[in-house]
């Protein structure tokens, strides 16, 4: 297997600079992480970053084309390559592929973005409070889906090629890289030490079992939790900006001098007018509808339609709420 | 320039016509710059260039290629858009989308229409797509009501619509005015005594959620069966394409999978008449 120093590390990513936009992540706080741009400096994130990767690929508010004789070019996507997604981050993404992806009707500007982008992923070496990626049966070290991904072994990375557009990356910059026989026992074992401590923390968590969510949900639309946790929501909506497997939207057209684009801005479930239509109904009126909508979004109609789960055990939207609201603690609340 | 075309890219539609309809609905004829065809029972996104699109039907004959016609009702910001524009005037267009009605397991049967207001739009569309092959058909039976005599869309056609054998017309307005000598009454009244075999004939289904509401229910009262009864959902939609997720219903997206349903299928959804 292939090994990269940390020194040469930063090498690659200022060469992949020439040809990409490199996000890395960057401190944000003492225990949080986010992207940025990369400069210099390459800090390795033990667990997830703050945003999830969503944003890179349907940016939260973004110009999607100009219609009619519109002279607004279409936007130049240049390639991007995104350092630091964690293994919840790359199964979010096959929720996205399905919904920008998969039918009649392919989002062309997402999967420019998918096609060109450069994934480059690391196991977890440690973990978040909220994290619970193992209880959904997602491992908190990447198995597919990335280009590349890194484990963080004896000051560098032991680096698995993902891809063929990794394998040419690799071999254009083979000089950065040896090969190291030797490592690959080293990072099973770090594999099987940073599940058995998810393990731990999970089960002193009491968590409800995978298997179960989609019935537990399905079975529980009038249990009057919905109503006592929605009243302390105050509708912010952090949940779902900040949820990786989130995906709704809304086209909102514009005029500027004469000429006309449309934009797609997120949006999500639980702002009021999300279901309302002409004439003021709205089947999602209550706040107590809105959460539940968003469970039965993930667990009932993403388990029916492609057999996933559209949650990744990531923990953001436990994280990002100001009332507290657990998704792991509604789901032992509907077990009772 | 690279050509700008994506999945929400609109075509240019101009409008060559405009009728008023009602006080409040009026049809555009429009004339797409590229060729559009639709089933009927589709839908398209229109959109008012720089303020936004909203989603109609096509109300016109379905094998009419070179124009079709939306209906539209006045309700909000862009359809107080639409009923201001003019003849002349470029709007937008995508579809069509969704999946139309399933005119062929139609075939050889008893056909109940039943509309409300502006949900005649598509079942207009559908008519016609009907009379093109009417002897297909063993009886056609178009209930309609409106609000008032006033309130009645396609006024200047509605003879035509009981000129074959065998359609029979049913008028009802919820409030008569002094000429007005049809049927009083919301349109549920008119699905007394129907001269069919419910437990094989197929109802179709197009107005305000509560009028669908109350006309499923009388139509499973008077025998017809659930996976016979077609319903057009109406729900907040920005895509149309099964992407933006606003439409859900269920496991459904309404845009993606409807707009039209049998209602055994979506029965066991919570609020579909919300
Ligand atoms: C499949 C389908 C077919 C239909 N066919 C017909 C038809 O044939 N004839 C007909 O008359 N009607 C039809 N309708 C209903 C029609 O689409 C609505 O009446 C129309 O969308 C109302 O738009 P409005 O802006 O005038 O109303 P509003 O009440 O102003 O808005 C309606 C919806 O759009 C949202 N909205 C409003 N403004 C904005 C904004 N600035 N940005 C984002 N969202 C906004 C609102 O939240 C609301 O959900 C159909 C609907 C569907 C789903
Ligand atoms: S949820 Fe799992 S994979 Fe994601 S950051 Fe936490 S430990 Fe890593
Ligand atoms: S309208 Fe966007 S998913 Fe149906």
């Amino acid at each position: 297997m292939q090994f990269i120093s940390y020194y040469n590390f930063r090498r690659f990513l200022e060469r992949l600079s020439k040809d990409f936009l490199v996000y890395t992540p960057q401190f944000i706080n003492e225990r949080d992480y986010d992207y940025s741009l990369f400069k210099e400096g390459f800090i390795f994130n033990p667990y997830r970053l703050i945003s999830s990767p969503r944003q890179f690929f349907t940016a939260s508010s973004s110009l999607v084309v100009g219609y009619f004789d519109s002279k607004i070019p279409r936007r130049e996507i240049k390639p991007f390559a995104i350092v630091g997604l964690k293994s919840c981050d790359l199964y979010s993404l096959k929720i996205q592929d399905y919904v920008f992806l998969e039918g009649d009707f392919v989002d062309e500007e997402y999967k420019k973005k998918r096609e060109t982008s450069l994934i480059i992923s690391s196991d977890c070496t440690s973990f978040k409070d909220v994290c619970f990626c193992l209880n959904l049966e997602i491992k908190p070290y990447p198995q597919e889906g990335f280009d590349f991904n890194l484990s963080d072994i004896d000051r560098g990375f032991l680096v698995e090629i993902g891809s063929e557009k990794a394998k040419r990356i690799w071999e254009d910059n083979k000089d950065l890289f040896e090969e190291r026989k030797d490592l690959q026992a080293r990072r099973e074992e770090k594999r099987k030490k940073i599940i058995e401590d998810l393990e731990k923390h999970l089960s002193s968590l009491g968590l409800v079992p995978q298997e179960k969510l989609y019935q537990l949900v399905k079975n529980n639309h009038a249990n009057p939790l919905w109503q006592d946790t929605a009243l302390s929501c105050v509708e912010c909506g952090a949940c779902i900006m900040n949820c990786p497997t989130c995906h709704c939207f809304l086209l909102s057209d514009e005029e500027r001098k004469g000429e006309y684009f449309r934009g797609r801005i997120w949006d999500g479930c639980q702002y009021k007018n999300f279901a309302r239509v002409a004439g003021g109904a709205n089947p999602l009126k209550l706040r107590a509808q809105r959460l539940r909508n968003r469970y039965i979004k993930k667990f009932e109609f993403f388990k029916e339609r492609i057999d996933l789960y559209a949650c990744t055990g990531c923990g953001r939207c436990i994280d990002s709420c100001i009332a507290k609201i657990d998704l792991r603690e509604i789901f032992k609340a509907l077990n009772a | 320039m690279p050509k700008m075309n994506s999945i929400y890219t609109p075509k240019q539609a101009v409008i060559t016509k405009i009728i008023e309809e009602t006080p409040t609905i009026k049809t555009l004829v429009l004339k797409p710059e590229e060729e559009f065809s639709f089933s009927t029972g589709q839908f398209i996104e229109l959109t008012y260039p720089g303020k936004g699109e909203a989603p109609f039907t096509p109300s016109s004959d379905p094998n009419k290629k070179e124009e079709f016609e939306v209906t539209i009702m006045k309700v909000g910001r862009i359809t107080a858009l639409f009923h201001q524009a003019k003849v002349g005037q470029i709007l937008g267009l995508r579809g069509p989308l969704g999946k139309g009605y399933p005119l062929d397991s139609f075939v050889g049967k008893e056909l109940l229409i039943v509309g409300g207001g502006v949900g005649l739009a598509p079942l207009r569309s559908l008519i016609y797509a009907l009379f093109s092959r009417i002897e297909d058909f063993k009886k056609i039976i178009i209930c309609y009501g409106a609000k008032t005599p006033q309130d009645i869309v396609y006024k200047y056609q509605i003879e035509e619509f009981k000129k074959p054998e065998n359609v029979e017309l049913r008028l009802t307005v919820d409030k008569a005015d002094q000429n007005w000598q049809g049927n009083v009454g919301v349109v549920t009244t008119l699905l007394d005594n129907l001269p069919l075999n419910s437990s094989q004939a197929v109802s179709v289904v197009c107005g305000p959620p509560i009028m669908m509401k109350f006309t499923t229910w009388k139509l499973l009262e008077s025998g017809f069966l659930e996976e016979n009864i077609y319903l057009s959902m109406e729900k907040n939609m920005s895509c149309g394409l099964g992407k933006c997720g606003h439409c859900r219903l269920g496991r459904f997206y309404v845009c993606k999978d409807g707009p039209v349903f049998k209602y055994s299928e979506i029965k066991d959804i919570e609020d579909i008449w919300d």
